[in-house]
């Protein structure tokens, strides 16, 4: 043990999404209501949409567009975020808005319409050395 | 059910802002004690009480209505964030359309936290956007003033000329925390927030307390003879549409077109507005959804100056959130004074001419929205 123990990717929250593995792609947990078909994100028990209880948990697309975004000039304090930053609604083609960081691209150079692709990465190490993971979407590599 | 119509009989307000030594309970009796001497009445006329505060203590309406008596009304407190102290104002106006009671009255009371208003919950159940600090508090407003930019090809100048209004109205308003008339050029070169919202588009902290006695029309017949009727209102929360990311922080569209009916009134009766701009790009957004102007409009209609105190409809003439300050629970009751005063023609420097017979309030938050409609 003692060296050898693999040090664990856990999530910042749970529930929300499935961080990779070596086996699997990682993605964003959803649910899909099995009467009207509605996708959401985060889960939701029941459908805003049909009122259904009858949900199903999904993999969510990992790439989407960029609904709107914001520049975040000021950073709240004991978050893992360093202004300035990109924020943004990032819509999926299953019609789900998800609030994610952009990275990997310059501040002045952010657009409506962009495409961009879903990863995860460290946000920081919890008390035991596991590597707590959040996610975050950048611009489609091809 | 035939209803009893409804009055606004008086207003009151305490100076916005940082003043040091004055806590809650003093502040709440000083506005209490205005909209009183406003009204006319006695604290014995008041059959009911609500007190609305985001940020203060339980029991904090008890405590504030104790300063002006202790009759043993019940004083009930409400909480729909930056909309308390209107939602408050409509739940009085439903009990006295209802016939419960004659005469309540609403104080809206709050002192903010200093430094950065820390949001409260255990780590595990906030959001992801909140535990990322992915969503600074301009963030909502940010991101959908970036997306009135992307589909209406409006200008980051719009929403400075907003907030360059508001600051200039506000050196005619002595309540405001804001004193001083900023340029263009000085809100556009201030410190950037969240893009494209900078430093003097923002609403500032501030403490503060309102007030209003809400009164039938029958009982407000003893008091005066020139009543301010409200004469629409509704309150909501987001609507779920599919597919589209909520930015929105309830149906101001909805709730407008609601009031409208209710009233029998429409955009264009409307003589004088106060919208909720916690930050300016809020000003554009509310003027569309309430149909002053046409959708994707609001930002050259900003421009072109026809939400100025002489416009075409003159909207935040006391200076609006951002240069009165936002004591979140009170801000709504600011609102409700200053349209008070603009159909009585009592603004002093701040007054529309013409007599403005109608007046809309748009009062919103992350607890949801109010539209009023009153009438001279
Ligand atoms: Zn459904």
């Amino acid at each position: 043990m003692g060296a050898s123990e693999a040090k664990k990717k856990v999530p910042i929250k749970e529930g929300l999404f499935k961080v990779h593995t070596d086996e699997e792609e990682g993605y964003l947990i959803g649910s899909r209501c099995k009467k009207c078909g509605e996708y959401f994100h985060p889960k939701r028990v029941v459908c805003a949409n049909c009122y259904s209880e009858d949900m199903d948990e999904v993999a969510l697309s990992t790439r989407g567009k960029i609904f709107t975004y914001t520049i975040a000039r000021t950073s709240y304090p004991g978050t893992p975020l360093t202004a300035p930053f990109i924020t943004a609604h990032v819509e999926l083609p299953e019609k789900v808005s998800v609030i994610s960081l952009i990275t990997d691209i310059d501040l002045d150079k952010v657009k409506v319409g962009m495409e961009v692709e879903l990863y995860f990465w460290k946000a920081r190490e919890d008390g035991e050395g596991n590597e707590v993971m959040a996610y975050a979407f950048r611009p489609v590599s091809n | 059910m035939a209803e009893k119509e409804v009055v606004i009989l008086g207003v009151g307000i305490t100076r916005f802002g940082r003043v040091t030594g004055r806590n809650p309970v003093e502040m709440a009796r000083e506005a209490g004690l205005m909209a009183l001497k406003d009204a006319g009445v006695d604290f014995r006329d008041i059959q009911a009480g609500f007190c609305a505060h985001v940020n203060q203590p339980m029991g904090t309406g008890a405590d504030c209505f104790a300063e002006l008596g202790m009759t043993g009304i019940p004083v009930t407190n409400v909480e729909v964030a930056c909309a308390s102290q209107s939602r408050g104002v409509m739940l009085a106006g439903d009990m006295i359309a209802a016939g419960i009671y004659d005469m309540a009255l609403v104080i809206g009371v709050e002192k903010m936290p200093r430094g950065m208003v820390p949001l409260g919950g255990e780590l595990s159940d906030m959001s992801y956007a909140f535990l990322m600090g992915l969503m600074p508090f301009p963030g909502t407003y940010a991101m959908t003033a970036q997306r009135h930019m992307h589909t209406y090809g409006t200008k980051p100048e719009h929403f400075g000329r907003a907030a360059e209004k508001s600051h200039r109205n506000s050196r005619l308003n002595p309540n405001a925390t804001y004193q001083q008339v900023y340029t263009l050029e000085e809100i556009m070169s201030s410190r950037m927030i969240a893009d494209p919202i900078t430093m003097y588009m923002c609403s500032a902290n501030a403490d503060g307390a309102t007030a209003t006695v809400v009164c039938s029309r029958e009982k407000a017949k003893k008091y005066t003879t020139r009543p301010v009727l409200l004469v629409g209102w509704a309150g909501g929360t987001p609507i779920y549409e599919k597919g589209e990311p909520m930015l929105a922080e309830g149906p101001t569209e909805l709730l407008g077109k609601k009031v409208y009916e209710m009233s029998g009134l429409g955009p264009k009766d409307v003589d004088v507005a106060q919208v909720h701009d916690a930050f300016s790009p809020g000003e554009i957004f509310a003027i569309e959804e309430l149909g002053f102007c046409p959708k994707g409009e609001g930002g050259p209609f900003v421009w072109g100056g026809n939400t100025e105190i002489n416009g075409k409809i003159p909207v935040n003439t006391d200076g609006g959130l951002v240069s009165c300050g936002h004591p979140i629970g009170a801000t709504g009751g600011r609102m409700i004074a200053e349209l008070s005063w603009q159909l009585r023609g009592m603004a002093g420097p701040r007054q529309v001419s013409g007599n403005p017979k109608v007046a809309l309030l748009h009062n919103q938050g992350l607890g949801g929205t109010n539209v009023m409609i009153f009438k001279m």
